[in-house]
Formats: structure tokens, C-alpha cells, sequence
């Protein structure tokens, strides 16, 4: 029996505003596995930032529970990792300043940090920008520092939120590849969020689907194309008309 | 891109020089050629009182001595000042509790100008120094509690989500993320309030003092001595642009991250 990392049971979210109640989040039951790489696919707006924000303890849900590796999800802490849409990195540190900083908040001493955060720094491939400023960097190095930043506390879990979402079509596919790369190295259980069928079917051991908001499970599938990917292959294409298909569609 | 930025501050300074040279020469020929002259003294005369003070006294100093005298109350007031504002903004910031309590005070003292509090002062301090100081002080001290607390109100609560994801305390998002993330609206808040301080310093010196460029300046309208006042205008303007261009030199090292640092 495969290792169960992440157990999602029964969980909903819903937001109490000035304008009235929405629910975002209907019963959601996911369970990721161990070294898993799960992709959310839905159409844009539907929660799935919600749902990874609630996986992550950045918001509590309103109903049912997350367990990672068993323990109660319940605010946000150092054995997840999470990778932003907006880079979300610290713009006053540099590169390694920005990397070191989960091990040195966790008291790491400096000599070890500084080894593990140049180790995942030469990883996705910034060597020579360790004291550069993220206000230098273009948009594809910002989101490396984030993928080595969240690696180098060496969390259980990962979650993604469309962390390529804001990059240009070719830096996005040059990304995609490197995250592969990157992730057959160093295997992590990994959430990654994405309302591109194209990345969801590249990148995924398993795609779940989406409904729109309340958003829940629509219906699975297991991917075993071989990798590398090759977007154009046969199987790959027809699994992209399938999927897409079963897709809520949204304006 | 160094050579592009090299040629364009070359070409900075010398529309700068330009523009001084041309409103120096409208002066002079304004306060020549016109009936101007009258109550207006030339450019000639006041620049040439202006160096010759720096070695014959104006009253009990130098005009470096008038200047010296006029920046060291400005230091004294202005570090209290942004001292107690950069804590208090901040604190007013994060703190809900200290927000609730100080922020109403904090609301109506604001919008006084420092100089209405001047007959309060001298009737609470007299005449000496601590009346100037008081004053200063109240003009550092509003600007920066205002942008401090902009600064920590303006913190995006992703960075701080993230930081917390990756294991930081409560202590070290506040130290770690929160404050630097104030520095450059912190910045901006003590550059407006040297600009509040050294006009306030000027204001308090021509109530009562027996030095400093406001002194120079007061006299000069007691004796009808018009080079003297624009002696005294000239310290004041040179000093405060000196000032800016300090200020704005340690908030680049400072903040160099920061698209403003640049």
C-alpha cells in the first residue's frame, strides 16, 4: 500500500463577506500520495487557489479537515512548501537571502544553510545570482529562486499555485521542462494548480478535475504517458480533447 | 546601460547649472536695470556678504557658526522626533491595541502646525533651546508617525503568508518582513520631515534667539538690511537642498533592492 501524504476529507470553505455568504469550497475529498505529483485543473476563479491555501494552513476551512503525513493542517508551517503566482519573494533579500530563509528562520545554523541553499540554488540552475536582488531578475529566475526557496526547507509537500501563470508562453514551456527536471532529481510530493491543460497533462501523475465555484472533485485521471512529454504525440492529444471537454467551461 | 546613465546625469547638472546661471542673471538684471532695486538688493551684494561672513561675524557668528548653531537644533529635534514616530508608527501599525489607543490622540495633534504650539512652548520651556527642540521635534515627529504606520499598514500579506509558511516566528516576520518592508515609506517620511524641521527651526529662531539663520533673517528686517535677509534665505535654501541630497544618498544604500532605491 502507497503512503497517503495528504488527506483531504469532506473539507469546504466559505467566505462570510459584507455582500452575503459564498461558499467556495464544496466537500472536497482528495488523497495525494507519497512523491505524488497531483495537478488541479478547472477553469479560472473556481477555488483551487482557495482550496491549495486551505491545503497549506494559509486559511482555515470551514468544513472537514487536511491532514499532511497525519497531523492536522491547521495554520502555516514549515513541513509545506509553497510556490505563489505573483513571485512573492522578499524583495530586500537577495537570491540566497531569499532561499536560506526557511532553514535560518528554523534556527539552521549559518555553515549548513548556506551548503543546502547553494545546493538548490545551482539545482534550478542561478548560480552566480545568489546576491542579486529579485528586482533583477526576470519574471522565469523569479519563479526558480521560489521553487528553490520552497525546496530548500525541505517540506513534506508542495503546493503550486499556477506559478507559471504570469511568465511568457516560451519561458513558461522552458519551465515546465525545468520543474521536470528538477523534480525527478529531488521527488517531493507535489500539488500544483493550473487552469492550462497543456501544463496540467505535461507535468502531472494524476490530474484531478475541478468543477466551477463551490468547486469540487469533477472526476480523475491517471497519466501514464511516459516522460519527457511530448506535447504533440497522439495520446497526448487526444487526452487534451478528452479533458478539455469535461471541463466547466466559464466566461 | 552605466555609459546611457553617465551621459544623462552629465546632461542633468549642466541644465542644472543652466538654470541657476539664468535666474541669477534675471536677478541681476531685474534688480539693475528696474526700479526693483530699490527693495531688492542684487545678486552681486548678497553673494558677496554671503562669503564675507563666513570670516567677518553677522552679530555674534559666522554664517557657517549661524548655520552650525541652526543644524544642531535641528539634530536634537529631529532624531527624538523620528525616533518616537518611527516606534509609535510602527507599533500603531501592527499592534491593534496601540492603534485603537493612540491613533485617535495621534489624529488631532496632526494636523496642528508645529508653530501654534509656539506660545505654549515658550510658557512651558521659556526662551532657551528646549522651546526650539519642542517645536522641531513635533514637526519630525508627525511626518514619520504617518508614514510608518502607511509603511506597515502597506505590507503585502503574501510576503508575510510566505514567510510564515517557510517556519518564521511572529517575532521574525515582524523584524524579518514587516520591517524592512516599512524602510522606504520610513524614508519618504523623514525626507518631509527634515524639510518640516529646518522650516520650523527658522520660524522658532525668529521668535527669539540670539543665533542661527533665523536669527539672520529677523535681524536683517529689524535694521532694514535687505542684503542680510537674503543672506539668511540663501543659508537656509543651500542647507535644506544639502539636507535632501544626504538624505536621499542613505536611503539609496539602504534600500538599493527597491525600485525607489535605485
Amino acid at each position: 500500500m502507497k503512503n497517503e501524504v495528504i488527506v483531504c476529507k469532506d473539507v469546504s470553505k466559505r467566505f462570510e463577506t459584507e455582500r452575503g455568504v459564498v461558499d467556495v469550497i464544496d466537500k472536497v475529498d482528495l488523497t495525494v500520495e507519497e512523491n505524488e505529483l497531483v495537478v488541479l485543473f478547472g477553469p479560472g476563479q473556481c477555488g483551487k487557489t482557495t482550496l491549495i491555501n486551505v491545503m497549506a494552513g494559509l486559511e482555515t476551512a470551514t468544513g472537514g479537515e487536511v491532514t499532511v503525513s497525519g497531523k492536522k493542517v491547521e495554520k502555516p508551517g514549515p513541513d509545506r512548501g509553497v510556490v505563489y503566482q505573483t513571485t512573492a519573494l522578499f524583495p530586500w533579500l537577495t537570491v540566497m537571502g531569499n532561499v536560506e530563509y526557511g532553514p535560518k528562520s528554523r534556527g539552521i545554523s549559518k555553515k549548513e544553510r548556506r551548503e543546502r541553499a547553494q545546493y538548490y540554488i545551482d539545482l534550478v540552475g542561478l548560480q552566480g545570482f545568489e546576491n542579486s536582488f529579485p528586482s533583477k531578475l526576470s519574471g522565469g529566475m523569479k519563479q526558480r529562486v521560489g521553487i528553490a526557496r520552497a525546496y530548500c526547507n525541505e517540506p513534506v509537500v508542495m503546493f503550486m499555485d499556477e506559478p507559471f501563470g504570469h511568465l511568457d508562453a516560451q519561458t513558461r514551456y522552458l519551465m515546465q521542462e525545468e520543474l521536470m527536471r528538477i523534480w525527478e532529481k529531488e521527488k517531493r510530493t507535489i500539488v500544483f494548480v493550473t487552469n492550462n491543460i497543456e501544463e496540467a497533462l505535461y507535468l502531472a501523475d494524476r490530474i484531478v478535475v475541478m468543477t466551477n465555484c463551490p468547486t469540487t472533485v469533477k472526476t480523475e485521471y491517471k497519466i501514464d504517458l511516459p516522460r519527457p512529454r511530448d506535447y504533440v504525440a497522439p495520446e497526448f492529444l487526444h487526452l487534451r480533447e478528452e479533458i478539455s471537454a469535461v471541463v466547466d467551461k466559464t466566461l | 546601460m552605466g555609459r546611457f546613465n553617465d551621459a544623462s546625469k552629465a546632461q542633468k547638472s549642466i541644465c542644472a547649472a543652466l538654470a541657476i546661471a539664468a535666474f541669477i542673471l534675471l536677478w541681476f538684471f531685474a534688480t539693475n536695470g528696474t526700479n526693483l532695486g530699490v527693495v531688492l538688493a542684487g545678486p552681486v551684494e548678497v553673494f558677496r556678504k554671503f562669503f564675507v561672513s563666513f570670516v567677518q561675524p553677522l552679530g555674534t557668528h559666522t554664517i557657517p557658526g549661524h548655520i552650525l548653531w541652526s543644524l544642531s537644533r535641528v539634530m536634537v529635534g529631529f532624531l527624538a522626533g523620528s525616533a518616537l514616530g518611527i516606534v509609535l508608527g510602527v507599533t500603531m501599525g501592527w499592534y491593534r491595541i496601540i492603534d485603537a489607543i493612540f491613533r485617535p490622540i495621534y489624529e488631532m495633534i496632526r494636523p496642528i502646525p508645529p508653530i501654534a504650539w509656539i506660545p505654549l512652548a515658550i510658557l512651558w520651556f521659556g526662551l532657551g533651546e528646549v522651546t526650539k527642540y519642542f517645536l522641531i521635534f513635533l514637526a519630525a515627529f508627525g511626518n514619520v508617525t504617518m508614514n510608518a504606520y502607511a509603511g506597515v499598514k502597506s505590507v503585502d500579506p503574501v510576503l508575510i503568508g510566505a514567510a510564515k509558511m517557510l517556519g518564521a516566528s511572529d517575532r521574525r516576520v515582524f523584524t524579518s518582513i514587516v520591517l524592512p518592508a516599512c524602510v522606504p515609506h520610513i524614508f519618504a517620511g523623514l525626507q518631509i520631515a527634515l524639510g518640516s524641521a529646518w522650516a520650523t527651526v527658522v520660524a522658532a529662531e525668529m521668535v527669539r534667539s540670539s543665533e542661527g539663520v533665523g536669527w539672520v533673517i529677523i535681524t536683517g528686517q529689524d535694521t532694514n538690511n535687505s542684503v542680510q535677509i537674503l543672506v539668511g534665505i540663501i543659508a537656509v535654501g543651500a542647507i535644506g537642498y544639502l539636507l535632501a541630497i544626504l538624505m536621499r544618498g542613505i536611503e539609496a544604500k539602504l534600500c538599493a533592492w527597491s525600485e525607489r532605491g535605485k
